[in-house]
């Protein structure tokens, strides 16, 4: 995966490599507009990551000048700012994502992974979903873990096939708040803990393979080995 | 209104002592010509034969002495019965008679009042309802003359002028009144005006301005004054959000690296040396979470949250928040309970809502002990979506209840960090709502959150529920 980051920031551009490197795409990096553009021109990527604040020019005015030039790759915008603007929440509907900074590692990798897989070809729908001894049915609505159906409360369903769909990628509180709730909260207290807690009960009971992963300060994962 | 009224009085004593005034002048002007004439007749009568002519001689003077007194309505009458000669002999009785009548009830008064002073005096006549002023002289052969003049020309000439003088001062006080009734509500139409204008600006848009007039008044100075003012406010949160913003990049930008740094090193750090990692990427978090909380209340406190409205149904929005947060409170021996019929559309910005009404739970999750219920109410009412969050707990500290909303406050058994109730605050303001919040005389507290429904949603229910 060819990947093309935008970012003045040196600090952040070699972390940012380094752990954009370890996940296994390769990385180019654009100090600023100009520099981007003619990096866009020379090659063509996979996927783009541009910040808002850049030296030379307007993130998005460089957005909006890339897709001009006939750049397809979908976009992960890093902004400094909290209040998202109009522009932005206009290019998240055209398909491309924003994250403000600073944020989790794990949640940008995984929204790069949304974004690649959002613009690879559907493959047939899913009636079922299989993760190690897990078995989810999707249309009746129902979990089987080692031939044991399992009580799932309707919203504890929803938040399991999202661990499943993602399963073996970290996904962050923020996410499955955004994903299972539909919300863009960042709440004071643990209520998504809670909710993880109560299904890995129900999931992960009685001597079983622990599937449902904590990573602290960072999300979680449905193992899927 | 005082002014109005001693003006209104001032000007009455000033009417009244005028009045006096020509009254007394009057008196005193028809006394000297009594006094005068009086001496001159009753020369005139000790000199003049007694005979016809002398009659007309008085009666010519009489004449005259009906002159001397303005607006006189004698004229009208066939016979002047406004003056009367009289001239006795020594023993008193009537020697000559000029005037309308006998002359006999005349000197029946005279004689009754004793009039000796040659100083006029008031006589009232039997058959006449007006006084006479009477002067009188001694005469050579002892006898005396006597000269009468009618008050009544006088009066109504006093007369005359007390209606002038009250209908001027009637006028003069309808026109002050009327200047006063039409300046003030002038003046306050512009205080209105201003008043108005003001109240706007804040909730909508800084840049707006008072109306100023180019009239150098008082209300214009303050308008002005008020301008200048909002000047300065605007030039500060300018400030405000310049500093902002450039805290929020400053600062994100290194947390960012930060944070990076910690999460690819932790990576290649085996599980034993992973915990104060950990811990420093949550501590960074909480830093993050804390800068985010104070930016959105500093930036709604200066009515700089940018909005994007969206039709949000609360009914729909609080049950999937308490679906979220029920758990937690069951954990805690929270119960939690809504009440809500119906949905309730209301048009806002859809994120700043969600974050309102889960600060809102996170509240309840935070404070309240162990055993406790919150019961969530929901209703439309009047045009306003009203969310009334109630629970059975201790309710607020007396001094954080004081400043719920204003600033970051936290009562004695709070964690985090105290903004909560104030992005609350914020939120709901930037949507013209209100929020409140006060301790139940049953227990526990209550927090009541109204919101702007929306527009034509109360036509819009009834064929909802028939459908």
């Amino acid at each position: 995966m060819r990947l093309l980051m935008v970012e003045d920031e040196h600090d952040i551009q070699a972390f940012l490599q380094q752990a954009l490197s370890e996940a296994g795409y390769s990385v180019d990096v654009a100090p600023d507009g100009r520099a981007a553009e003619a990096l866009a021109k020379a090659n063509t990527y996979d996927i783009l990551i541009v910040d808002l604040g850049l030296p030379d020019q307007d993130g998005i005015t460089l957005i909006t000048r890339l897709r001009q030039m006939g750049v397809l790759a979908p976009v992960l915008i890093l902004s400094a700012r909290r209040s998202v603007d109009d522009r932005v929440r206009g290019l998240e509907q055209g398909g491309d994502d924003y994250l403000t900074k600073p944020f989790a590692l794990a949640e940008l990798l995984a929204r790069l992974r949304n974004l690649l897989k959002r613009n690879a070809p559907q493959g047939s729908e899913l009636t079922r979903l299989r993760v190690q001894d897990l078995e989810l049915d999707l249309l009746r609505r129902e979990a089987i873990r080692s031939g044991q159906v399992l009580q799932l409360t309707p919203q504890e369903f929803v938040l399991l096939e999202y661990l499943c769909r993602n399963a073996g990628r970290v996904v962050t509180r923020s996410m499955i708040l955004d994903k299972v709730w539909g919300m863009r909260i960042q709440p004071d207290t643990n209520v998504v803990d809670v909710h993880i807690y109560r299904l890995r009960g129900k999931v992960d009971s009685n001597g079983q393979t622990p599937l449902i992963r904590t990573l602290r300060g960072v999300g979680y994962v449905l193992q899927d080995r | 209104m005082w002014a109005t009224l001693a003006f209104t009085f001032g000007t009455l004593v000033v009417f009244i002592f005028l009045d006096r005034f020509v009254a007394n002048d009057i008196q005193r002007r028809s006394d000297a010509w009594l006094s005068g004439e009086v001496e001159v007749l009753g020369d005139v009568a000790e000199r003049t034969p007694n005979d016809a002519l002398y009659g007309r001689v008085v009666g010519e003077v009489a004449e005259l002495a009906s002159r001397e007194v303005p607006e006189k309505g004698a004229s009208q009458q066939p016979e002047n019965d406004s003056v009367f000669f009289i001239q006795t002999a020594r023993d008193g009785s009537l020697k000559l008679w000029v005037g309308a009548g006998d002359g006999q009830s005349h000197l029946q008064a005279i004689q009754a009042s004793q009039l000796a002073a040659s100083r006029p005096v008031s006589i009232h006549v039997r058959g006449y309802a007006v006084p006479f002023r009477v002067a009188s002289d001694s005469m050579g052969d002892g006898g005396r003359v006597y000269l009468g003049l009618s008050e009544r020309d006088q009066r109504r000439v006093i007369l005359n002028l007390r209606i002038r003088f009250f209908v001027l001062w009637l006028s003069i006080v309808l026109l002050g009144f009327a200047i006063v009734f039409f300046t003030s509500r002038r003046t306050l139409s512009h205080v209105r005006n201003i008043t108005e204008a003001a109240s706007h600006i804040g909730e909508s848009d800084l840049k707006l301005r008072v109306p100023t007039s180019s009239r150098n008044d008082e209300i214009s100075q303050l308008g002005d004054t008020l301008n200048r003012m909002l000047d300065r406010i605007e030039n500060s949160v300018n400030q405000l959000h310049t500093i902002t913003g450039s805290l929020a990049h400053d600062l994100r930008s290194p947390l960012t690296a930060i944070r990076g740094k910690l999460e690819t090193s932790l990576a290649s750090h085996d599980a034993d040396h992973a915990e104060p990692i950990v811990s420093a990427i949550e501590e960074l978090d909480r830093l993050t979470d804390f800068l985010n909380k104070s930016l959105d209340v500093a930036e709604a406190k200066a009515d700089a949250l940018r909005l994007h409205p969206t039709n949000i149904d609360m009914d729909e929005l609080l049950r999937s928040t308490i679906d979220l947060y029920e758990p937690s409170m069951n954990d805690r021996g929270i119960r939690l309970r809504l009440h809500s019929a119906a949905p309730v559309h209301i048009v806002a910005d859809e994120g700043l809502i969600h974050r309102m009404v889960a600060n809102l739970f996170d509240n309840e999750l935070k404070h309240l002990p162990s055993g406790c219920s919150v019961d969530i109410y929901l209703q439309s009412q009047e045009g306003e979506a009203k969310l009334i969050v109630r629970d059975n707990g201790p309710g607020f500290d007396a001094e954080v209840r004081e400043h719920l909303f204003t600033k970051a406050v936290k009562g004695r058994r709070s964690s985090g960090h105290g903004l909560g109730l104030a992005f609350v605050d914020a939120v709901v303001r930037a949507h013209a709502g209100k929020v409140s919040a006060d301790n139940l005389s049953s227990g526990g507290a209550r927090i009541l959150v109204s919101l702007p429904m929306a527009a034509h949603e109360a036509d819009r229910m009834p064929t909802a529920h028939a459908s």
